[in-house]
């Protein structure tokens, strides 16, 4: 292994960086592209380049799950086990696998070929069951697929076999963000600016004042989609107007969320929207450099965006001097590494700063003290898509595509037992029942439908009765769950509750930061419950059990995820209680697949 | 300044300060883990929730900035019962066992157990396995099954002693404090992570298993490993002779001195007791004989009353030589220079060579001395006092007659042949000393004296602090006080001294040397307090 002849490149990317510590993760993913691994050397020479102890590095390298400190095989396959994949028959898949390559997850076939990998969710979830071979989303995993993995990984890397990409469904309608979906390769320059690209942002850089800016964005009603659903010029607004520090924006494509997909398709298909998008909040805010930080497993997306990077470069849209109009622009882009948690706004700051993916303490709120302590606004992709349309056809057109406290329209996610997974734009009123009905054409036949989760897994699940909602924040906070990412996760009669809410407790077991006492220790109390609950091990009394657990998180620690974590719980107990007594009383579970893993909880 | 109510009573606390800061001013207690004064906020632990009203979610304390009008209750219901759940959260996959752990007995997990928990214990899984009673380095263990990731001594490692050593790795409830893979805690501060550490993740090596803390006296004193002087406690127990084999002194812990060393200490004070219970001289030697502390006090008395004399046989006056020392006390280092320079014309010095030290810009200092600035404004080491070897050097050509080495090992600065030279041609050749070395077995009277622990007294650390060293137990055996066998001595002699007491020299000494002028052992106090500086001198010289 020949670290110094990485180094020019190194150093490459630190001065990328406002501080040296930044460029951590993009320094360990330079080792492990290049060694396969990381090995101690290695971290000794990112925490000599750095100035970080090398404790820390090491806590940087153990954080985040796609970094690995042994040698693994020429190839990884990771397969999802979250929920939306199990209701699309996760567990069988892995079972077939590991019966075929004859090892089990964290190993590598003997030949030293591939290593298997059990990962939570790829947000590949239209694919559902999914996997990822290399770089590359593979699914629905089933026989065939299987197959061509096997053939094209495990035998010797001939460089020509390639698993044919699956086609689900995608709205290319519009008519906000999905118009140029239809180019599946991705809209570049000519056919971005033929179909009236980068004439918002134009505009904003010639004839609109910052304020004016946050003042359109106010009036279209745009609410934040990366799930909290803030609205997006009042959050500009807060930016303090005096501080001589510098502003950043950073975009949120760490999409994480178990049954959301739609910032993948941005990045891939329409990448031009978001920087352009990006190029009106960063004059909005007075920004002069954006960070855009892509989770870890979205690989091709990551390289498709760079290219528009690159593209706007070419012509003037970043830069110095952008369009003669005396603002200046420079992108960064940010690989994750396999951490959900990264996608809370704070996470993603530390993150980028080169630490854990741990979420900062607030007060300071990022706006006043975010990114190297610099006031900072953190955008969702879709948010930040939506704002070139937004300037160009006017906020009175994008708010009227929605409910009167929210604008235009957002990309559902639709996933589980549905018809038709994929991706679907939809005005924000539209009901829930109209969006699995109508777009992902209901449930199998023979089947009715039972339980829906409407903004991604940490949402609470509505029964089937309670679908008749409208999809906007405001509608389903009041329904009791939340909008979230818009992705929605539907179960119908062959879903095991029991099942559901122990693949939604192994999820967050796996994934909390673990620096707040309630969260890292209820997540992982709540999953061993359920583990041993679906196991048919489970007592009547762990039900109360588990609803106090939740409720004792909720509230009490430095981000929502410990709440996000109680939700499920409870309303899983709560509106199928008697599935539960059932499957307690009946002690079944003998049946439960082998996905009741060991890897969230060390035995 | 804002003002706030705190459980009903109003306080104003600065700009900045936050509710856990504001509420101690108040005398209320809020619990925690992960904060830690001297150290960033962490927010961790969520152990001090409490709850401030127009805000429907639980705060927690350290890291809630005071605002004017807000008001807190840190023990509502539910502020109670949100700690409470808390606890259970950190108690969920700890090991429970306090039978077999140091720390019991001053383990913030037992006491807020009893003040704020107290609930039916709901955890029926299996705890997570982690590594037991790993020593991370010469001082240090750690039980990471014990550990509620609290990150103190991470922060610490890399906000106090910047050695960055520790950290946690992995994450959700997988996450465990450690040390890279082959690396050792050995910081010279390393000691420190004990004391924070709220639990007993973190013990002394050297402490391990040799009592139970509630066994344990404790005395406030300040360190005299160097000249920065770190207020201490020493914990000690004299009547369980068998916890210790013997030995007094259990282990010493810093004691928080916000001018001095806050909450900190090194390594080489924490653990270099050692020579207070070990080596110690215990009795009073004629010539390597046993004898009486009344045959010495007579003897060396009747010698010293020939100082001065004119010699019949050599026909020059019989002169005396004293060899005092920077880690002699204040009051001990005044009565040297009245006795033996003013009232007896001795040739005295306390500048003896020490080769300097290691330091840093914390709190190590190169000078090993605690007194050195002490003896200084004493007079007994600037430029018209020889030093130790000009001394030595001037017996060995016999122009001294007597001499009193307090505790310092002549064999230093010559050689043993020499040593026994001197021995012989001197008429009077004094050692008094808390411990045995060579010059003490070639010295005419051999005086075992007090360890600092053991007398009252004052120190001046580098930065011109008086500070008390207490007195935290009785000399060892037959040792008695430097200043007890001097003031003897000065009361044979017919000095007239007045004084009964390190306190009553003391006050004689604030008045004759100016720097000290004011100062009374109670103005000193715990903390101690500083010398007049040239300027407040200057002031007191007008008025
Ligand atoms: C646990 C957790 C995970 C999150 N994951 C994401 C995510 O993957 N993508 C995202 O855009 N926002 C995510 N968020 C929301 C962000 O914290 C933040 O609100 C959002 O990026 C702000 O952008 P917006 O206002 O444009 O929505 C997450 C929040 C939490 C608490
Ligand atoms: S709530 Fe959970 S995920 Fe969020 S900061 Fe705390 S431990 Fe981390
Ligand atoms: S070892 Fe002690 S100080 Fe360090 S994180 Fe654990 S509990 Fe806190
Ligand atoms: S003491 Fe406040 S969160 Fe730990």
């Amino acid at each position: 292994m020949n670290l110094t002849a990485l180094e020019p490149q190194a150093l490459e990317i630190i001065k990328r960086y406002d501080e040296p510590r930044a460029a951590m993760l993009p320094l360990l993913w330079l080792v492990q592209t290049n060694v396969g691994h990381i090995p101690s050397e290695a971290e000794c020479w990112v925490g000599g380049l750095l100035g970080v102890a090398l404790s820390h590095v090491r806590e940087v390298v153990s954080f985040y799950s796609m970094f690995r400190t042994r040698e693994a095989g020429r190839h990884e396959l990771r397969v999802c086990t979250s929920l939306p994949c199990m209701l699309r028959g996760a567990g069988d898949v892995l079972a077939q696998i590991e019966e075929r390559l004859h090892i089990r997850p964290r190993e590598t076939t003997p030949d030293g070929e591939l290593t298997l990998t059990e990962v939570e969710c790829l947000c590949a979830c239209e694919i559902a069951p999914a996997g990822q071979l290399d770089e590359q989303f593979v699914g629905p995993l089933d026989r065939t697929t299987i197959d061509a993995i096997e053939s094209d990984a495990v035998a010797p890397y001939t460089g020509s076999a390639r698993i044919d990409e699956a086609h689900p469904f995608v709205s290319t309608d519009g008519p906000v963000i999905s118009t140029r979906f239809r180019n599946t390769g991705g809209t570049w320059w000519d056919a971005y600016i033929a179909d009236g690209g980068y004439v918002a942002a134009r505009k904003a850089l010639s004839s609109m004042t910052s304020s004016q800016i946050v003042d359109e964005v106010s009036k279209a009603n745009l609410r934040g989609l990366g799930g909290a659903g803030f609205p997006t010029g009042r959050k500009w607004s807060f930016i303090p107007k005096a501080s001589l520090k510098p502003r950043y924006l950073v975009v949120n494509a760490d999409e994480g969320e178990p049954g959301t997909f739609k910032d993948r398709y941005i990045l891939e298909r329409d990448p031009h929207a978001l920087l352009e998008g990006m190029i009106i909040a960063a004059y909005a805010i007075g920004s002069h450099k954006a960070y855009v930080y892509i989770r870890g497993e979205y690989f091709r997306p990551a390289e498709r965006f760079a290219r528009a990077v690159a593209e706007a470069y070419e012509r003037g849209w970043l830069g110095k001097n952008i369009q003669g109009r005396g603002f200046d622009l420079d992108v960064v882009i940010h690989r994750g590494a396999g951490a959900y948690i990264c996608g809370e706004e704070t996470a993603l700051l530390t993150s980028i700063e080169g630490g854990k993916g741990f979420p900062k303490l607030k007060p300071p709120f990022p706006a006043i003290s975010g990114l190297f302590q610099c006031p900072t606004i953190v955008n969702n992709v879709e948010t930040l898509a939506c704002v070139p349309f937004i300037l160009r056809e006017g906020a009175d057109r994008f708010a009227a595509l929605g409910t009167p406290k929210q604008g235009g329209t957002r990309l559902f996610s639709l996933c589980g037992r549905v018809n038709r997974p994929g991706l679907y734009e939809a005005p924000v009123g539209i009901t829930l029942r109209e969006l699995i009905d109508r777009h992902a054409q209901g449930v199998r036949r023979g089947h009715t439908l039972k339980a829906v989760i409407p903004g991604g897994i940490s949402a609470k699940v509505l029964t089937a009765e309670e679908i008749d909602v409208a999809m906007d924040f405001d509608s389903l906070q009041a329904a009791g769950t939340m909008a979230g990412s818009g992705g929605v996760i539907v179960m119908d009669d062959s879903a095991s509750m029991i099942e559901a809410l122990q693949s939604a407790a192994k999820f967050f077991a796996h994934e909390s930061c673990g620096q707040c006492s309630p969260c890292r220790e209820g997540t992982g109390w709540i999953h061993r419950i359920m583990r041993r609950i679906a196991r048919g091990e489970g007592r009547l009394h762990d039900l109360d059990d588990l609803l106090a657990i939740a409720r004792a998180m909720e509230g009490k620690t430095i981000c929502v995820f410990a709440d996000a974590a109680a939700w499920p719980v409870q309303s899983y107990i709560t509106k199928f209680r008697a599935e539960f007594e059932e499957h307690i009383t009946t002690r079944r579970g003998a049946e439960t697949t082998h996905v009741d893993e060991a890897r969230a909880c060390p035995p | 300044m804002p003002t706030l109510t705190i459980d009903g009573r109003q306080i104003d606390s600065p700009d900045g300060s936050t509710v856990i800061q504001a509420a101690e001013t108040l005398g209320i207690f809020i619990p925690r883990y992960c904060y830690h004064p001297g150290l960033s906020i962490a927010g961790n632990c969520r152990i001090c929730l409490i709850e401030v009203e127009k805000n429907p979610k639980l705060q927690i304390a350290c890291n809630t900035p005071v605002a004017d009008g807000m008001v807190v209750h840190t023990s509502s219901v539910k502020a109670d019962e949100g700690r409470r759940a808390v606890l259970e959260f950190l108690l969920a996959n700890h090991p429970l066992d306090c039978p077999v752990c140091d720390q019991s007995g001053e383990c913030d997990l037992q006491n807020f157990y009893m003040n704020f928990g107290l609930y039916d214990p709901r955890f029926r899984e299996q705890k997570i396995k982690k590594k037991k009673a790993v020593a991370v380095g010469p001082h240090v263990m750690l039980d990471q099954e014990r550990c509620i990731l609290c990150s103190r001594c991470v922060r610490f490692t890399d906000e106090i002693s910047k050695t960055g050593e520790f950290g946690i790795f992995n994450r959700g409830d997988r996450a465990e404090v450690g040390l890279y893979p082959g690396q050792q805690l050995d910081n010279p501060y390393s000691g420190n992570v004990v004391d924070i550490c709220p639990v007993g993740a973190l013990t002394d090596r050297d402490f391990r298993f040799k009592a139970r803390v509630w066994y344990l006296s404790s005395a406030p004193t300040v360190c005299n490993g160097c000249a920065q002087g770190c207020n201490v406690d020493v914990h000690y127990v004299l009547d369980r002779p068998h916890l210790n084999d013997g030995a007094r002194i259990l282990r010493v812990k810093p004691r928080y001195n916000a001018d001095v060393n806050q909450w900190w200490m090194c390594d080489e004070g924490r653990y270099g007791f050692g020579w207070i219970d070990k080596g110690r001289l215990t009795k009073v030697r004629r010539q390597g004989a046993g004898a009486t502390w009344e045959q010495a006090v007579a003897g060396i008395t009747e010698e010293l009353t020939k100082v001065g004399e004119r010699d019949p046989e050599r026909g020059t006056c019989l002169r005396l030589g004293v060899i005092a020392s920077p880690q002699l006390t204040n009051e001990e280092l005044f009565l040297i220079r009245e006795i033996f320079q003013r009232a007896l014309g001795a040739r005295v010095t306390a500048s003896v060579p020490m080769p300097a030290g290691n330091s840093d810009n914390f709190l190590i200092r190169a000078d090993k001395n605690p007194n050195t600035h002490g003896a200084a404004l004493i007079g007994l080491t600037d430029a018209t006092a020889p030093d130790a070897a000009a001394i030595v050097a001037e017996t060995l050509e016999g122009q001294l007659d007597a001499l009193w080495v307090f505790g310092y090992d002549l064999t230093k600065l010559v050689a043993d042949e020499d040593l026994q030279r001197l021995s012989r041609s001197l008429r009077l050749f004094v050692f008094s000393g808390t411990n045995d070395n060579p010059t003490a077995g070639c010295s005419h009277w051999a005086l075992p004296t007090a360890a600092y622990l053991e007398k009252e007294g004052t120190f001046v650390n580098a930065h011109g602090r008086v500070q008390r060293i207490g007195r935290a137990f009785p000399p060892l055996s037959d040792s008695r006080e430097d200043w007890r066998v001097l003031l003897e001595i000065a009361g044979r002699l017919n000095l007239g001294f007045a004084w009964r007491s390190p306190e009553e020299i003391f006050q004689a000494l604030a008045r004759s040397v100016t720097p000290f002028a004011g100062l009374t052992y109670e103005r000193i106090g715990l903390h101690g307090a500083s010398l007049m500086t040239d300027a407040s001198v200057a002031e007191v010289a007008v008025t």
